[in-house]
Formats: C-alpha cells, sequence, structure tokens
C-alpha cells in the first residue's frame, strides 16, 4: 500500500515530461557515442561497430536510465555519460550476435539490415568482439575521477560484465536458442531484465547509492526491463492480429505465445506494480523520482514515440 | 658455449613453467565454475582447460614479479588474459573466420557444441575476463584494477586483437601483402595480447610509468618473435606435432614471413627480436629478470 506522499509523487509522474527529458538525453548521448568511435584503420570494423550503435531511432532506453538514476541521488549526469554509451555499445554488441545466421538469424534490426547482413558474418563477429572492450574502455578513460571514486567505478564494470555473461544475457540467449518454451520467463527475465536491472544499478553505482538503495534499483529496473519486453509482445500480437492473413514467425517465443494474452496483459499489471511498489522506497528524494515513475509509465502504455531529432 | 647456456635455462625454465601453469589452471579451474546453464558453461571450460601451455599468464605473474609484485596479486589478471586469449581462438576457428576443426589437438568448440554456443561462449569469457579482473583481484590498489582493465580492453579490441584479425581477413589471397602490413596483422593479432598479458602484471605489481613502457616494449618485441616462429614452425613441422593443421597458411595462400623473406631470413629476423626483447630487461634484477628471459628464448626456440 502506497502512502499518501508517493501516491502524490505517482500522480505527478503523470505531469513530468518524460519525453522532453529522454530526447534532450538522447541528442546527448548520440553525440558522445559518434565521438566514441572514430573511424581509424582498419574502416570496415569502425564502420560496422558505428552502423550498429548509431542506428537510427535507437531509443537509448538503457542510457537515459542510469542518467535518471544517477540524477536519483544527486549524482552528476557527467559521471554517467561513459557508463551510459558503454551500455549502448555492450547492448549493441549483444544485439549484433543475437541477430548472427547461427544464432537467430535475423536479416533486420530496428526496421534496417541487421549488421551481417550488411558488413558480412567475420566482420559483425569481430564488431561485436570489438564492442565488449570498448564499452569497458570507454568508462575507465572517459569517467571524471573527481566525480566517481575508484572502487565504485570497478563495481559498475564487474556489474556490466556480469550482466552480459554466461548467467545474464548469454544465458538467456542460450535457453531461447535451446527453444524451451518453460523458461520463457527466465529468458524474458535475462534478455530483457539484465539491461534494465543493469542500467539503473550503474546510474546508482555512479553517484554512490547505499547498497540498500542499489538492490531496491535491481529490482526496479528488472521489473521494468521485462515490462517493456512483455508489452512488446502484445502489443506485436494485437498487431498481427488485425492485419489478417499475415503469417506469423514462429521462432520467437515470449509470453504472449506461450500464455496468450490475457495472461500477458495479467503479468505486465503485475510488473508495472512492482516497479512502481519499489520506487515508493525512494520518495525521499523528492521529485528526481519522477523520471523513473515516467519509464514505468512509458513501458507499460507506450504514451509517446521517443525519436531522436539529430538523426532524422 | 651458447647451447650450453640455452640448455641450463631451458632446465630451470620447465620447471617454473609446469609450477606456474599449474597453479594457473588450478585458478581458471576455481574461477569458471560448471552452472547453469551448463551447456555454455561446458563449452568455456572445454576451450579454457584444454590444456594450452599458458604462456600469456605466466608471462603476466612474471612481469608482476619483476617489478616487485606477487603472483597471487596478478593471478586474476593472468586468468583474464587466457580468457580472452581463448575466447579469440574460439571465434577464430569458426567456419566464417578460419572454419578449423582442430585445436590443441582436440575438436575446435562449435565442433563440439555448435556454433551459436561457440559464439556465446566466446562472448561470454570475453565479460567473464573482465568481472574476474575487477572482483578477484585483491591487494591492489583500486587505482591500479582500473588502469588493467583499460590496458586490457585496449589489447583486445579494435585498436588490438580485433584490429589484425580484419586486416588478416581482408588480405588472404591478396598477393600484395608486403612486410608492413604483414607485421601489423601480428602486432595487433598476437603481439598485443602478449603486450597486454605483460603490461597487466606489470601494473598490478606496482610497476613505475617507466619500467610498464620497458615491459611493453620487451613484449613487443616477443610477440612479433612469436609469430615469426609460427610461420616458421607452419612450413617445417606436421599437423600431429603441432596440434593443429599445419601447411594451413600455404594452402589458404597466407602471407607469411617464410614466403616474403625466405626461410634463412626470417630465422635471422627472429634472433633479431629476441635480441632486441630481452635487451629491454638490461635494468631489472637479473634474478628477478630470469623468467621473462627464458620465457622469450622458450617462444624463440619451441618447436609446436
Amino acid at each position: 500500500a502506497a502512502s499518501s506522499s508517493s501516491a502524490s509523487t505517482r500522480a505527478n509522474s503523470v505531469q513530468f515530461d518524460l519525453k522532453t527529458y529522454w530526447t534532450s538525453l538522447i541528442t546527448q548521448i548520440n553525440q558522445k557515442l559518434h565521438e566514441a568511435i572514430p573511424v581509424q584503420y582498419p574502416p570496415q570494423i569502425y564502420e560496422a561497430m558505428r552502423y550498429s550503435v548509431l542506428a537510427k531511432g535507437a531509443k537509448r532506453a538503457p542510457p537515459v536510465m542510469c542518467i535518471a538514476a544517477c540524477e536519483l541521488f544527486g549524482g552528476d549526469r557527467l559521471a554517467a555519460f561513459p557508463t551510459a554509451c558503454a551500455l549502448e555499445m555492450v547492448h549493441a554488441a549483444s544485439l549484433i550476435h543475437d541477430d548472427l545466421p547461427c544464432m537467430d538469424d535475423s536479416p533486420s534490426r530496428r526496421g534496417q539490415p541487421s549488421n551481417h547482413t550488411v558488413y558480412g558474418v567475420d566482420m559483425a563477429i569481430l564488431a561485436g568482439d570489438a564492442l565488449f572492450p570498448l564499452g569497458f574502455h570507454h568508462i575507465v578513460s572517459h569517467t571524471p575521477a573527481d566525480l566517481v571514486p575508484e572502487t565504485q567505478l570497478l563495481r559498475v564494470i564487474a556489474e556490466i560484465a556480469r550482466s552480459v555473461g554466461s548467467t545474464g544475457m548469454a544465458a538467456g540467449q542460450f535457453l531461447d536458442l535451446e527453444g524451451d518454451t518453460n523458461a520463457v520467463g527466465f529468458i524474458e527475465e535475462k534478455k530483457y531484465g539484465e539491461m534494465g536491472e543493469c542500467s539503473a544499478v550503474c546510474g546508482g553505482l555512479l553517484a554512490g547509492a547505499e547498497d540498500d538503495d542499489i538492490e531496491r534499483l535491481r529490482r526496479y529496473g528488472r521489473a521494468v526491463g521485462v515490462l517493456y519486453a512483455v508489452v512488446n509482445d502484445i502489443v506485436k500480437e494485437k498487431t498481427l492480429k488485425t492485419e489478417k492473413g499475415e503469417e506469423r514467425k514462429q521462432k520467437e517465443k515470449n509470453y504472449v505465445e506461450i500464455y496468450g494474452i490475457e495472461k500477458a496483459e495479467e503479468v505486465a499489471e503485475e510488473l508495472e506494480a512492482k516497479a512502481k511498489e519499489e520506487l515508493d522506497g525512494f520518495d525521499k528524494y523528492g521529485e528526481r523520482v519522477l523520471p523513473l515513475y515516467s519509464f514505468v509509465d512509458y513501458a507499460a502504455d507506450r504514451n509517446f514515440s521517443v525519436v531522436d531529432a539529430t538523426s532524422g | 658455449e651458447a647451447e650450453e647456456e640455452e640448455e641450463k635455462s631451458t632446465f630451470d625454465f620447465k620447471t617454473y613453467m609446469v609450477q606456474k601453469a599449474q597453479t594457473v589452471n588450478q585458478a581458471l579451474d576455481a574461477a569458471v565454475s560448471l552452472k547453469e546453464p551448463l551447456k555454455i558453461h561446458e563449452a568455456m571450460r572445454y576451450s579454457l582447460l584444454a590444456g594450452g601451455k599458458r604462456v600469456r599468464p605466466v608471462l603476466c605473474i612474471a612481469a608482476c614479479e619483476v617489478v616487485g609484485g606477487h603472483e597471487a596479486m596478478a593471478m586474476p589478471a593472468a586468468c583474464a588474459v587466457e580468457m580472452i586469449h581463448t575466447m579469440s581462438l574460439i571465434h577464430d576457428d569458426l567456419p566464417c573466420m578460419d572454419n578449423d576443426d582442430l585445436r590443441r589437438g582436440k575438436p575446435t568448440n562449435h565442433k563440439v557444441y555448435g556454433e551459436d554456443v561457440a559464439v556465446l561462449a566466446g562472448d561470454a569469457l570475453l565479460s567473464f575476463a573482465f568481472e574476474h579482473l575487477t572482483v578477484s583481484t585483491v591487494g591492489v590498489p583500486p587505482a591500479r584494477i582500473i588502469s588493467a582493465v583499460g590496458e586490457l580492453a585496449k589489447s583486445i579490441g579494435a585498436e588490438g586483437l580485433v584490429a589484425g584479425q580484419v586486416v588478416d581477413i581482408g588480405s588472404e589471397g591478396a598477393s600484395d601483402v608486403g612486410l608492413e602490413r604483414l607485421e601489423f596483422i601480428h602486432v595487433h593479432k598476437t603481439a598485443a595480447l602478449l603486450e597486454g598479458a605483460v603490461v597487466l602484471g606489470a601494473i598490478i605489481g606496482g610497476g613505475t610509468d617507466d619500467e610498464v613502457e620497458r615491459l611493453r616494449k620487451f613484449a613487443r618485441y616477443i610477440g612479433l618473435l612469436f609469430q615469426v616462429v609460427d610461420d616458421i614452425l607452419d612450413v617445417t613441422k606436421t599437423s600431429q606435432e603441432l596440434g593443429k593443421t599445419a601447411g594451413k597458411d600455404l594452402v589458404a595462400d597466407k602471407t607469411t614471413y617464410p614466403k616474403l623473406l625466405g626461410l634463412e631470413k626470417s630465422r635471422e629476423f627472429a634472433e633479431k627480436l629476441n635480441k632486441d626483447a630481452q635487451d629491454q630487461l638490461s635494468g631489472f634484477d637479473p634474478e628477478k629478470a630470469a623468467p621473462l628471459i627464458a620465457l622469450a628464448n622458450y617462444i624463440a626456440y619451441r618447436q609446436n
């Protein structure tokens, strides 16, 4: 049960202009990503890396959540930008490898040909292999030393490495490939929840948040990440239903296909409630928690579209 | 006389290598434990514990010790470097890359676990290397660990290992590959990670900037040396002796040092690189530098 003060914070989240907050951050993040991957010799690899990281229409949800979580505790967003960019780099690396012919075999991503379709399978593997370390390098070389203590920075690196690793996103991708329908909940947690969790936690770590708050961010970020994925599944299913005669691709395993749309909507409601319940614990930080509330609303309702004004 | 001296150092070196490799193997075994999902961790362990020579981790430890550090300080970094090395071999062996069936005398990772798992196992080893380095390094100031993270990342990314792979792929079948491009490939594909191993050890062990830079140069020379010797062995040894497919470079029409310089000149070049490498060690305590000297000689005179 929410206290009266958190109820009012929740109400304010409706007024918070997430779209402006988000789009203005996207512009800055894109600029920093653009600078972070200059084309050098050999150019093919840098072009392949840039193709995926700077893809048009990328929503930059992980970096924006990281920055919002950092600002929640009064952290400087300058402390969070390098990690925010790194999250996009490692995320792009995972997606490039997920799309490979030997994995999900996806010819397209975000409405554009996938990396290997353009640059070849060998270059796509290497682009991913280069983006993971570039993310870590970017953090240690760009994070202002006066804003983030070294021990915190090490925790950020460990957090990202764990999230993309063999018990995190790689585990999700593996189980997805196995096609175990009993594991669909686990798979969505790993494939989508990990990124949300990691983004929120890194923001908190960069701001020097207490361990209790970090754990709260962990639960919040995971719930929002999975919520976003489940709502995606629901929206996709509804769109397919209206486009009669369209052949549905069978290889994707998701909540809707396994449990049906009603159960999926129930799950989405539970996740939304859980995420907001976690945020109630951050009421003491006042209005700075509003961006985090509005992420939940966005994940649940998609009430606006996030477009990067500069990439168009 | 020179031969006698070499044999003497080889003997000491063998004991040193066996002991260090054993410690490294135990640390690797403990670092990557078998957990859920089992198959992906099995695949990681399959290649990681396949019994390589552990040249990189031993270099890392030796560099840590030469600047006054202790083995235990450098062990997570040493393991991280071996994880990265293993990961690059797994991805390099994939059908879309070098398409190798055999590695360290065993079927390659994707032959056993499938391509999808091989890609993921490589990715998982890559990220775990960073997790292990940052979480498991103890008794070392955080600033040194952060510096090590930056060095490791640089040595394996688009400015390091991957750059070498890309230029290598782009040079296959090309008739105009000169010495300069061949050196670029090897400096990045092989020397970068050896450099990473040595520099990580030196940083973690508390080496001064000057010491780190001298050891970096040492590593670059032996990195190139490693590849020149590899090229020589590829034309002079059988698959069985090498534990991998011999003569592959010739079949794939790859440019090699013997092809560009001839076998004799390649051997002379190897000698020069070994000498240049060892010159970098002259300022260090001779007793503590002995393992690094022996490692350089080992790389120069190895038979597989």
